[in-house]
């Protein structure tokens, strides 16, 4: 799972009948950077489906792959990206990045 | 599989039920020589990884669906902590 920063929802006027009624939101993926400051996402923003309903601005987890699929098993739906929980907070303390690798960047 | 160092934690009030319970982790994926790659990514611990430590990172959900059910939405987990790693520089 990444996580990401929901920003919007998609409204379909049309779908193929296994998409019919799905909930859509635009998540943008928070960078490592963005997650040690505590502001902002940073990452290519990509569609995910979803049953739990996140505000925008909201982090959220989401799954990528053939287990987005899952909670809708056993029915084969066409999603390939699910939000899978809603976070209250990240304790996210990586190490200082060492002087040696900080002047290479 | 991959290793990833454990920088942090989660905590989720509302989530898929299936992960109800579940530890989660924010894990940094590294490369051979040592650096971090790509985004943080959250992975689902049984096995008690520390913050700071190398685990071994299995991508195959079937081991999840196993252990929290068939439609559970989560595919990283840990599947082994790292007691050292050998001809790579660290």
């Amino acid at each position: 799972m990444r996580l990401g920063i929901v920003r919007g929802r998609i409204v379909l006027a049309v779908s193929v009948p296994e998409l019919s009624g799905s909930r859509l939101l635009i998540v943008e993926p928070v960078t490592s950077e963005n997650l040690a400051k505590r502001s902002g996402a940073g990452g290519k923003a990509l569609v995910v489906a979803d049953h739990l309903s996140p505000g925008e601005g909201q982090m959220i987890a989401f799954v990528e792959g053939r287990e987005a699929a899952n909670p809708y098993w056993p029915e084969k739906v066409p999603v390939d990206a699910y939000c899978s929980l809603i976070v209250d907070t990240p304790d996210y303390r990586p190490p200082a990045v060492p002087a040696a690798q900080a002047g290479k960047e | 599989m991959f290793l990833a160092r454990i920088d942090g934690t989660i905590t989720s009030t509302v989530k898929h039920s299936t992960l109800e319970g579940a530890r989660l982790l924010i894990g940094q994926r590294i490369e051979q020589d040592g650096t971090p790659s790509g985004e943080p990514l959250i992975i689902i611990d049984e096995m008690g990884a520390r913050r700071g430590g190398i685990v071994l990172v299995s991508t195959d959900g079937d081991i999840l669906r196993k252990a929290r059910g068939n439609t559970t939405p989560a595919r990283l987990s840990v599947v082994g902590i790292v007691d050292r790693v050998s001809g790579v520089a660290q």
